[in-house]
């Protein structure tokens, strides 16, 4: 069951986007980081049930940030969510443990089908 | 922000600038390591708009002023008008060479290097500018026709903004992805420059690319 989902993008734009891609449902809770490192530390305040992770971003990038949450929960879900679409990131993203890829620009039937899979 | 661009262009329009540009780049770099097959480490696109006079000073500070650079340089056009720049530090050429040749020292052995070089450079314009203009208009519902590419080898920074390119009164937009790539000496940027006279449908078009998400 998906309560809290967090969202790491540098770009408040992509964070837009992704959340108005996302069912309101009353139940969800959102949180949001603009890096890496603050998504880690995100991650370890409030343990979310689902984390959107964009690949480019400052400070600390995505890939980075997947490494260390995985450390932190080995049983997090992690969705990439990314224009990056070149297929070592994509490799190696999943490699690190992400669930799935969320391509950008996202769409609602995107973000509902992978929101299906990860409930 | 400065001023001078909060009058023109709002920090809310630069954000979006800077999201669909990370989208469109995301892509070109996608085409291109596909090509190549090397993978092309990314950065935060910076997206400002400042005027046209100081744009030999930002190239200076991006590439450093005493650095030789290659350029490919294209014109679009469609709804909204631009130049894209794609610009590489000295040495990359003979890198791209390298890569594009499969590291077969022989398969373009009768080749002028410079001929090779400029015919290297003008290929990877082609799949980066185009992917990635080709998605900022698709992003912005447009469609874009091209100039054939120019390609100047070895040049100083002075170089990458040509005289003409500007009214020097007017202001630019400026979307700039850095790039390079994995294990390789490729070091560059791509630039996409529009003119003041595209703001105003800029504008619009990013408002109705938002809406989408209200």
């Amino acid at each position: 069951m998906i309560k809290k989902i967090l969202i790491v993008d540098d770009s408040p734009v992509a964070r837009k986007i992704l959340r108005s891609c996302i069912p309101k449902e009353p139940e969800y809770e959102f949180f949001e980081a603009a890096d890496g490192q603050a998504g880690l530390e995100k991650f370890k305040e409030f343990t979310p049930d689902l984390t959107f992770l964009d690949i480019t971003m400052p400070v600390m990038g995505g890939l980075e940030c997947l490494e260390a949450i995985m450390k932190v929960d080995q049983q997090a879900r992690i969705i990439m969510c990314t224009a990056d679409i070149q297929i070592k990131s994509l490799e190696r993203a999943l490699n690190l443990g992400a669930v799935n890829i969320l391509k950008k620009p996202p769409s609602k039937e995107s973000v509902l089908k992978i929101l299906s899979e990860v409930s | 922000m400065p001023d001078h661009q909060e009058s023109i262009i709002s920090s809310d329009e630069i954000d979006i600038l800077q999201e669909i540009m990370n989208i469109a780049f995301g892509k070109a770099s996608a085409d291109l390591a596909e090509y190549i097959d090397i993978f092309i480490k990314l950065s935060v696109p910076d997206v400002r708009m400042i005027p046209a006079a100081q744009l030999p000073s930002y190239f200076a500070e991006m590439v450093g002023e005493r650095e030789r650079v290659s350029i490919v340089e294209q014109k679009f056009w469609g709804k909204f008008n631009g130049y894209a720049l794609l610009v590489f530090t000295s040495g990359a050429e003979s890198e791209l060479i390298s890569i594009l040749s499969c590291e077969d020292p022989d398969l373009f052995r009768d080749e002028p290097i410079d001929d090779l070089a400029k015919g290297t450079l003008m290929e990877i314009g082609n799949i980066v500018v185009g992917a990635c203009v080709g998605k900022i208009a698709e992003l912005l519902n447009d469609v874009m026709a091209y100039s054939p590419p120019v390609v100047l080898l070895e040049r100083s920074v002075a170089d990458i903004i040509p005289d003409d390119m500007f009214n020097s009164a007017d202001s630019a937009v400026i979307l700039n992805a850095l790039f390079c790539f994995e294990n390789r000496e490729v070091n560059g940027m791509l630039v996409l420059l529009f003119s003041q006279a595209s703001v105003v449908w800029l504008k619009k078009a990013l408002s109705e690319f938002m809406e989408q998400y209200a």
